[in-house]
């Protein structure tokens, strides 16, 4: 066990270090190829049409002509500098993750824990871990200036979390604009991971609507965006149902999310609807409930929890489940008995881990472990505890080695007293 | 080490590199691929029939102009279903690095931790990283932190410390040893007592810089005279090794003090001062944070494991007082002594205390209750000797409280080496 090391648990935090670069490139890339594609079918309809105008009139309008030959001079022209903005962007993330993998890399570099390169690749690490959370708790100054500190700058992510900020710095001044353009941008991923943050988005707007007594407004805002949500329809709904009934709450059905009428996102529609009928001082409980202010609360975790996946960042701060983690493993019941707390042991710190360990279980242990106080090693047969005329013992090698540096006489680090180390008596462990 | 644990270490180490490598090969595909992507899909728009098509001159005649369109129409579709084909392959090609990376982390790292834990426990894991900053001699950042958070300033004191503790280590590493020894003068008594030979080490060193780097027979001399007095009493074997050195002073590296020469000195004496710094601060060496995480790091696959299999038994693992399995340790991450019953294989716990018997083996209270069966006599499980559970003796409270070694407690068992030490125990045998 002593000097194990192992390489792979080194890397146990890393997917999200991998993967985000890589989205980001997804993304980049893209964008630019949707609109390309976007408008060229555009321009073939176009052509299709004033073929069939042809055929028809059997005439040739020249403006028509001249207009889509300009049409396509203006595709090939903006989708170019588009592709190029791309491929600028996509450069960045291609180097941020190549500067990840050979970050990476050095691990193959460390030989054991005692390498000074372990501890400087773990110290960077901890960095990281630290500058995550920093982002996602909204210390940006302070993550910014860790990584520049660091030099770690190309291994954090403090674009990605500064547009998340952006966002949720409008939802807590309770502006959804921001939020819903995020959600139009990555329309086609957040329906893959079954999304409601757009419907509950735009179920906010209309209460905000109705909380300025703006009904008239509201009406015709829900007429117009929840649409594409609620069938009108009600053998489509039956459709959907009888056809998708084991797929999540949210139907697709041409590319158009539906609601069924047991959906609980159908029972918040219809609550919604009927908060036109209530103003915002209502006392009666469930349209009470829509207004209020902490459903903006609601909205900024819900808007997290799906920025985080959509980004394949991890739902809680690395530092978090890091730090739960080794603290679970330090974790004794010794580090809460004041006699025994050792000044190394992190979790012995009343004030600070300590506290965060609390509630957290304690590591499970099979065997016995004898630790000296003054070298802080494991004793065993190699190292055995040696026990001093005032009763304290300590491992052999540390009353040794003091003892060859002090003329034959150790010191007691607990009481003080100087005794000869010949004084000293084995303790057998068998 | 066993040797199955030898061929672990050399199954990890190369299941860590098989990510890395083919990671690297993945990434050079992806990088090769986007650097010829976006020129070749401009290229394409460039060289396509349609840059011909539009230029020609759009006469009137209508059969003409139906088959340019037609052309036209023919050049569009083969241009975008072009592109389409390149960006297809090329997302495929992230793709396959995608599942390479689910393949290696193919569990979510939340499964380990619990997202209620740290609540309403922020402002003390904020207290936690800003002492972090502090350790690391961070300073600046702490003032930015402490903005960003709104935390109360409750730490000028300790950043006092550090920054000189800094101002020290900077000096030591530009081979000046003045405020370091400068320091351990102050706090002699205290280092003392520690057993710590920081102040010696630190003149030794100064000795030696002068034997060494400056090669000054004279300025050696005179220091030892002028510094080496007060440490005779403790460290008089050293010293007349460093006084016999100075025969060599021209070919030390040839001579039986060669070993003086050595730079790891000045590194060793590096860390050896920031732990005695640390220490008489009542605090550890390393940062407890960076502490906790590297150890977390290394905790998680072992959490994340035993969390999915207790997962797929539906059994709830967090809210419990321990793991329900071991996490392995490195040596240097055990800060406390710990008896293990060998018998349930249960940690002592204030109710469930280790108890030695008189034939001096050590098993906790539960365990010895069950093999007496009340009060019956039983034999030890781990040797012939019999006894009745009221003469095994708390070991936690009596018998280690009195010999101090509350922290030393047990392995399986202690014996002591004769009688004399064995009245230590206050046990007759």
């Amino acid at each position: 066990m002593a000097d194990r090391f192992d390489s792979d648990s080194l890397l146990a935090l890393e997917k999200a270090f991998l993967k985000v670069p890589l989205v980001q490139l997804r993304g980049s890339t893209s964008k630019a190829y949707k609109n390309f594609e976007k408008e060229s079918k555009h321009l073939q309809t176009q052509i299709k049409q004033l073929q069939n105008e042809i055929a028809l009139n059997n005439k040739v309008d020249a403006d028509k002509i001249r207009e889509i030959h300009e049409n396509i001079e203006k595709w090939l022209g903006s989708s170019k500098l588009e592709f190029l903005e791309a491929h600028r962007e996509g450069q960045k993330h291609v180097a941020r993750g190549r500067q990840r993998v050979d970050h990476l890399s050095e691990v193959s570099l460390i030989t054991n824990i005692y390498d000074p390169k372990y501890k400087e690749w773990t110290g960077k690490r901890a960095d990281r871990v630290i500058v995550d959370y920093l982002l996602r708790e909204g210390f940006r100054d302070t993550a910014i200036q860790l990584a520049r500190e660091s030099d770690i700058e190309s291994l954090v992510d403090i674009d990605l979390f500064t547009e998340a900020h952006v966002i949720e710095q409008a939802l807590r001044k309770n502006r959804c604009t921001e939020a819903l353009r995020w959600c139009n941008e990555n329309k086609s991923s957040l329906r893959k991971i079954n999304s409601t943050l757009e419907f509950i988005l735009r179920v906010q707007e209309v209460i905000e609507l109705c909380r300025e007594n703006k009904r008239e407004e509201a009406l015709k805002y829900s007429k117009e965006h929840f649409k594409a949500y609620i069938d009108v329809n009600k053998k489509g709904v039956q459709d959907v149902k009888k056809t998708d009934s084991q797929s999540g709450p949210i139907r697709r059905r041409d590319n158009v999310k539906t609601i069924s009428s047991d959906d609980p996102l159908y029972k918040q529609y219809l609550q919604m609807m009927g908060a036109l009928a209530f103003p915002p001082n209502t006392t009666c409980k469930p349209y009470k409930a829509l207004y209020d202010p902490i459903r903006w609360e609601r909205l900024i975790a819900r808007f997290r929890i799906d920025f985080y996946e959509l980004n394949a960042l991890p739902s809680q701060p690395l530092l978090n489940v890091t730090l739960q983690a080794g603290l679970s493993a330090l974790k004794t019941p010794m580090c809460y008995q004041h006699e025994n707390k050792n000044i190394d042991c992190p979790v012995c710190s009343p004030d600070t881990l300590g506290t965060l360990a609390k509630d957290l279980p304690m590591n499970h242990h099979v065997n016995s472990t004898l630790v000296c106080r003054i070298s802080k090693k494991i004793m065993n047969e190699d190292n055995y505890p040696m026990i001093l005329p005032n009763g304290c013992a300590y491992s052999r090698d540390a009353l040794a080695e003091m003892a060859s540096k002090n003329d034959d006489k150790v010191t007691c680090p607990r009481t003080g007293e100087v005794y000869e180390f010949s004084k000293c008596k084995k303790l057998y462990i068998l | 080490m066993p040797q199955s644990d030898c061929l672990d270490v050399v199954l990890y180490k190369d299941r860590a590199m098989d990510v890395i490598n083919s990671a690297q090969t993945e990434y050079k595909k992806i990088e090769t691929k986007h650097i010829d992507f976006f020129p070749k899909i401009i290229e394409k728009m460039q060289t396509s029939t349609l840059n011909q098509q539009i230029t020609q001159d759009s006469t009137n005649e209508v059969e003409t102009v139906k088959l340019n369109l037609m052309e036209i129409l023919r050049s569009i579709e083969l241009l975008t279903s072009q592109v389409n084909d390149d960006h297809k392959e090329f997302q495929k090609t992230i793709s396959r690095y995608e599942k390479v990376i689910d393949k290696k982390w193919k569990q979510d790292i939340t499964i380990a931790s619990n997202p209620d834990a740290f609540v309403d426990k922020e402002p003390v894991l904020q207290r936690t990283i800003a002492l972090h900053f502090i350790r690391q001699g961070k300073f600046k950042l702490v003032d930015t932190f402490m903005q960003d958070t709104q935390l109360m300033d409750f730490t000028t004191d300790l950043q006092e410390q550090f920054d000189h503790m800094y101002e020290i280590l900077d000096a030591i590493n530009n081979f000046n040893l003045e405020l370091a020894l400068e320091w351990a003068k102050s706090k002699r008594k205290e280092l003392e007592q520690r057993g710590s030979s920081l102040e010696f080490d630190l003149h030794r060193l100064h000795y030696i810089k002068y034997l060494v780097k400056q090669q000054d027979r004279k300025g050696a001399l005179n220091y030892a005279r002028l510094n080496f007095n007060d440490f005779q009493t403790r460290h008089m074997h050293e010293i007349r090794r460093l006084m016999c050195a100075i025969l060599y002073i021209d070919r030390l590296e040839s001579s039986p003090y060669a070993d003086l020469t050595s730079n790891d000195a000045w590194t060793d004496i590096q860390t050896t001062f920031t732990r005695d710094f640390c220490n008489l601060l009542k605090m550890s060496c390393d940062s407890p944070l960076y502490t906790s995480l590297t150890v977390g790091s290394t905790a998680l696959p072992t959490i994340i494991k035993m969390a999915t299999i207790m997962k797929e038994k539906k059994n709830e693992w967090s809210q419990q007082d321990e793991l329900p399995v071991e996490v392995p340790l490195t040596d240097d991450m055990r800060f406390h002594s710990i008896f293990a019953c060998p018998v349930s294989k249960e940690q002592s716990s204030e109710d469930n205390p280790p108890m030695m018997m008189p034939c001096g083996h050590v098993i906790c209270k539960e365990s010895l209750n069950k093999l007496s069966k009340g009060n019956g006599r039983f034999k030890c499980p781990y040797c012939p000797s019999e006894s009745t559970s009221n003469q095994a003796v708390k070991t936690y409270r009596t018998v280690f409280s009195r010999m101090a070694t509350r922290d030393v407690i047990l392995g399986l068992i202690i014996v002591a080496a004769d009688a004399e030490i064995l009245t230590y125990f206050d046990m007759k045998f």
